[in-house]
């Protein structure tokens, strides 16, 4: 049995989602409605609507693996997530941090983490960076300019 | 953008002008722009909602002058993907606007104006440069008045219930600087409040500076603001203290508004999927102040709660630790470190001086007739090479300053532009890649020192500038290749004090991969937290402190060494050496950096018959004591007794009025019928002249515990201001609500207190009812103070500081707020000032993160600009004395015969004759090149040339002077 949906068997087709949903409506894809707006449909009716389709092997077999690994081992929303996430976070992300807004807070974390050796990305919406301390004329209890 | 060189035709040629938001719409900008005079990047920007071109399609002047080719109207927003491995958001606040609002007045009435308004115009870079005129008819304003919590404190027209905590000061200073910015003595400042928050470090002595100033604190909110005559002006109404309505005018008034969330945090914080509470700012908890509720994202800064400068730097450092040890195994996989070819060995070459005249567009050329200087430059002697620029710091002019010193081998470069501080680190880049040690360019600011003084004199000012070339041009032929002392930094931490602070810091400094000994005077680890309950934001106190300890003591990074203290120190930055004393045994410790966390404690009163009646507690006696019962369920206590209290007004006033709190009941234990604080004992008093910060909020927690858990017990807050700063402000708010009684009282009318035998009597002057106060308590709770822990062996030691209150000084008040005076060291928690849980785990982050700069370095580059001992030196030690950074100190040489044959000929013969050093010892100082900053006092002060520093060299300054009298 195959259960998917409509979306990502397009995508892996390579059709519009539309044309998969005519093809269910026309009966061409003999598949049933299932919950949560999938549908199931049995292997040997997929395979001879793929030789009827035209669509090649290799995709053919990567939808029904992928179908079967599912069916081994159901894989929540979060399980999903972590296992794709950690091995890209290791290889390029780990040694860079994002600071968002360029004044006085940002600008020294920004400089703590580029000075001990991170990449820092510093996103300002504004043209230039300084924030509110920047407006100010002096600050207490020192009487310093603020600038 | 990497075209433009800031010249600023394009914003002069610009015809479209809008309001200045960074002057708060004061005064005009152009649609082609820079936000600021200082502003980084030093880059114009064309704004796309004003720009003609951009709007109608015609105009572009800008690009028709501009000199570089810079103006691209295509360029458009892009989006830009980046993978990173953590995120840090720090998108502050927005200032309250009161414009909504008719009855604050702003916008209604043209002298009616926001605290952050009156900034820009007292700004010497804002709209008026700093002359301060009112806005309607641009006159002096003389007499001016604050308006406090505007938009602050206040829950009755959509404002925020918070207190902001930087308005009272920020006020304060404003009134001072005021009279800075004003002709004569007629002055008149005045503030309108409602408690004045002086909370900080040395902020309690500015508020009392300022009233001895002679600036009038008024406590009270005026209700109506009205124009006033002739539209100028404003006219206040306001209800005293004693119930008097009094019309005030003023030349001019300010609306002191709060810090609130702008919408655009808001969004951000939808965007990042991170929970804000109930104020909007960024939701965090007590023990990790920086993370939000999404792992992975840190927040610092006025989006997670209104705050002043310098907790928002700690806090930015903090959120820089956090993510800093999640990404530990990442740190400098992606950062790479310039590096440049070998410099060309000059010391045989005579010296050979390229001249680079700037234009600086017009900044100069308008005034200097730069071609004359130019041809000035090419007489003088050593010149080889010169060229007029249009501007010589832009990119292109510093591949062309690289070209000519390779075809007319030049060594030495003069740049006559503007001032080594913006630019001198480019040009020594630039020398740096052309194969030449950077300490062989030399600056004439024929700018900043001249055309733009002497804007009236063009002739004289092309005079002084070709001096001013002269002189650097003599300077350079003297000047020498110097080199960068490399620093070796030992990679492990030494942190002073075992409570939350100090712990903390270990655990984020080993964290990050650095060894650290973790040293505690006393037996145990823990400090001040183990006598307390919970924090201000209500998580128990207890569990956090034993998973701290634990995790100190399993850490495999973390030595940890109690009853133990230093009792030597050598060495700087990077490297000291010292040796501690753990139980009697001495062991040597080598390090890079020093985290300061000795922390402070609760004070002992000696007044209110503290100590000789055990009713009258502390804080932590009474938390220790008394308060279990309160914290017992209220129904299991339900049949307990509760103690007669009552209040009346006092007898010698005549009229007895009983309201008799008792509930009899049948029970085991008692409960108190009836308790006092008294808030500020030995605070702000002239022997202790600091606020201690967190006993307001203390007590109107403790108070709230008890008034929820017996609802019938009397509580009192005998008080001078509430000082439930920042989003503590809901706790005030909720003891009011519970029926916590909040009474002030005056410094000069304390009140007076007298145990009888079955209570304590406690008088004071109600100032509302300007009538004299009976209570009857049961217990007397005094918020006494904190003081600081003995600093003064660490302050010996390692020549640091601490300021008259005995708390352990930072670097800068509001910019490097854990560093300390003396690099590599840092300080956290209360040993710096008084201050809650939440806060001391902040700066112990931050002082981790700053730490963990000089840690993550293996070696150190220092500046070559240093003192150096030369041969005369005859060690008089006048110089160590004047020397501010203690990096001068006397050694004895070794005498006999050698060492005077290696002096230089007249030295050393004159020490012959004088029989100086025959079988002596002689005296020599030497400098410590971590330590030094070459200042120059030493050199100064020297009689005989025995100390120069380098750059500086009396060959170099003499040729300097040489040149300036020719």
């Amino acid at each position: 049995m195959l259960i998917f949906n409509v979306g990502a068997l397009a995508r892996q087709i390579g059709v519009h989602r539309n044309t998969v949903t005519n093809w269910i409506k026309s009966g061409k894809l003999a598949a049933r409605p299932a919950t949560a707006k999938k549908y199931i449909i049995s292997e040997q009716e997929f395979r001879k609507f793929c030789t009827r389709e035209q669509v090649q092997g290799n995709i053919l077999n990567r939808i029904l693996s992928k179908a079967d690994a599912e069916k081994e081992a159901p894989i929540t929303r979060k399980t999903q997530k972590i296992p794709q996430r950690e091995p890209s976070m290791k290889q390029k992300n780990l040694g860079s941090v994002m600071v968002v807004g360029g004044g006085i807070a940002g600008i020294q974390a920004s400089l703590d983490l580029a000075d001990s050796g991170y990449y820092v990305y510093l996103v300002e919406k504004s043209s230039g960076i300084g924030g509110a301390m920047a407006q100010l004329d002096k600050t207490f209890p020192t009487n310093d300019c603020a600038m | 953008m990497e075209k433009c060189i800031a010249c600023g035709l394009c914003a002069e040629k610009c015809p479209k002008k809008v309001d200045d938001e960074f002057n708060m719409g004061i005064n005009k900008r152009r649609a082609a722009y820079i936000k600021y005079g200082q502003s980084v990047p030093l880059k114009y920007a064309i704004d796309p909602e004003n720009c003609i071109h951009l709007i109608r399609g015609k105009c572009k002047a800008c690009e028709k002058f501009c000199p570089t080719g810079a103006i691209n109207f295509d360029d458009t927003a892009k989006i830009v993907k980046i993978d990173v491995g953590a995120v840090i958001l720090a998108p502050g606040f927005q200032p309250f606007d009161p414009s909504p609002y008719d009855i604050y007045g702003y916008g209604r009435i043209d002298d009616v104006v926001t605290s952050l308004d009156y900034e820009r115009l007292l700004s010497a870079g804002g709209p008026n440069m700093g002359h301060l005129i009112r806005p309607s008819d641009h006159q002096e304003p003389k007499n001016i008045a604050w308006i406090q919590c505007i938009g602050s404190r206040n829950n009755n027209r959509c404002d925020n219930t918070y207190c902001s905590s930087v308005c009272c000061m920020y006020a304060i200073k404003q009134a001072l600087v005021t009279a800075e910015h004003l002709s004569g003595d007629d002055v008149s400042q005045t503030i309108f409040f409602m408690d004045i928050r002086s909370h900080g470090k040395d902020f309690e002595r500015y508020y009392e500076n300022a009233k001895t100033q002679g600036i009038n604190f008024v406590r009270a909110r005026p209700h109506t603001i009205d124009p006033g005559p002739d539209g100028v002006g404003a006219s206040l109404r306001f209800t005293t203290e004693t119930g008097e309505t009094i019309q005030q005018f003023f030349d001019m008034v300010v609306l002191s508004i709060g810090l609130e969330a702008s919408k655009h945090s808001i969004a951000l914080a939808q965007t990042f999927g991170v929970e804000l509470d109930t104020y909007k700012f960024a939701q965090t908890g007590s023990f990790l102040p920086v993370s939000s509720s999404r792992p992975g994202i840190f927040v610092t800064g006025a989006f997670q709660a209104p705050k002043a400068i310098p907790r928002a730097v700690a806090q930015a450092s903090a959120a820089a630790s956090t993510a800093a040890v999640m990404l530990t195994e990442g740190r400098g996989t992606l950062t790479t470190r310039k590096t440049w070819p070998e410099p060309l060995d000059i010391s045989d070459a005579e010296p050979a001086v390229g001249v680079f005249v700037c234009s600086c567009g017009i900044n100069i050329a308008n005034i200097v007739d730069v071609t004359e200087v130019a041809r000035h430059a090419s007489t003088l002697p050593n010149v080889v090479y010169v060229e007029n620029n249009l501007f010589t710091c832009s990119a292109d002019t510093q591949e062309l300053i690289a070209e000519k010193i390779r075809t007319h081998g030049l060594n030495r470069i003069v740049i006559a532009a503007c001032t080594p501080r913006t630019h001198e680190p480019l040009f020594q880049e630039t020398l740096k890649d052309a194969r030449l040690n950077g300490y062989l360019v030399e600056m004439a600011n024929i700018r900043n020192q001249n055309a733009w003084v002497h804007q009236r004199e063009p002739e004289r000012a092309t005079e002084k500038a070709k001096y001013q070339v002269s002189m650097a041009v003599a300077k350079v032929v003297n000047s020498v290749p110097l080199a960068q002392e490399m620093l070796k930094v030992i990679p492990r931490a030494l942190v002073v004090g075992g409570g939350v602070s100090g712990m903390t810091s270990a655990i984020a400094i080993a964290d990050q991969g650095f060894e650290t000994v973790l040293l505690e005077k006393s037996a145990a680890l823990g400090g001040n937290a183990l006598s307390i309950e919970k924090t201000f934001k209500g998580e128990p106190v207890r569990p956090m402190l034993e998973s701290l300890m634990e995790k100190v003591t399993a850490h495999p990074g973390i030595t940890v060494e109690t009853n133990a203290k230093i009792t030597s120190v050598s060495g700087s930055v990077g490297s000291f050496v010292s040796d501690i004393d753990v139980g009697g045994q001495i062991k040597k410790i080598e390090y890079g950096v020093a985290v300061m966390a000795t922390g402070g404690r609760e004070a002992v009163p000696t007044e209110y018959h503290y100590g000789s009646d055990e009713r009258v507690m502390t804080h932590l006696e009474f938390d220790g004591n008394v308060m279990g019962i309160f914290r017992k369920d209220a129904k299991a206590r339900k049949n307990e007794k509760i103690l007669p209290g009552s209040v009346r007004e006092d007898s010698s006033v005549g009229e007895i009025s009983h309201r008799d709190v008792s509930m009899a009941g049948e029970g085991t234990a008692e409960v108190p019928g009836s308790i006092v604080f008294i808030q500020c004992v030995g605070s702000r008093e002239p022997e202790r002249p600091y606020c201690s910060r967190m006993c307001c909020v203390h007590s109107v927690k403790t108070a709230i515990t008890i008034k929820e858990s017996s609802p019938e017990t009397s509580v009192y807050i005998l008080n001078r201001d509430i000082r439930t700063y920042g989003v503590w402000e809901k706790h005030y708010q909720r003891a009011r609500e519970l029926g916590v009684i909040f009474i002030r009282y005056g410094v000069h009318d304390k009140p007076r207190v007298n145990p009888e035998q079955d209570y304590i009597s406690v008088k004071t002057i109600d100032p509302i009812l300007q009538m004299p106060l009976e209570i009857h308590a049961d217990f007397l709770v005094l918020a006494s103070g904190v003081v600081p822990n003995d600093n003064s062996e660490i302050i010996q030691l390692f020549k640091c500081s601490a300021n008259e209150d005995g708390f352990l000084n930072e670097a800068h008040p509001k910019l490097r707020p854990v560093d300390m005076s003396v690099d590599g060291l840092f300080l956290a928690g209360m040993c710096n000032y008084p201050k809650p849980i939440d806060e001391s785990i902040e700066q112990a982050m931050a002082a981790a993160s700053r730490a963990c700069v000089v840690l993550s370095k293996e070696t150190m580059e220092l500046d070559a600009i240093k003192s150096f001992v030369t041969e005369r030196c005859d060690g008089c030690a006048l110089c160590l004395d004047v020397c501010p950074y203690n990096a001068i100190s006397l050694k004895t040489v070794e005498p006999p015969g050698q060492d005077t044959a290696k002096l230089s000929g007249g030295q050393g013969d004159e020490l012959k004759e004088q029989g100086g050093l025959n079988g002596r010892a002689k005296k020599q100082i030497i400098t410590d090149p971590a330590l030094c900053k070459g200042c120059g006092i030493c050199f100064a002060t020297c009689p005989k040339e025995g100390i120069m520093v380098h750059g500086f060299t009396m060959n170099e300054l003499k040729a300097q002077v040489a040149a300036a009298l020719a």
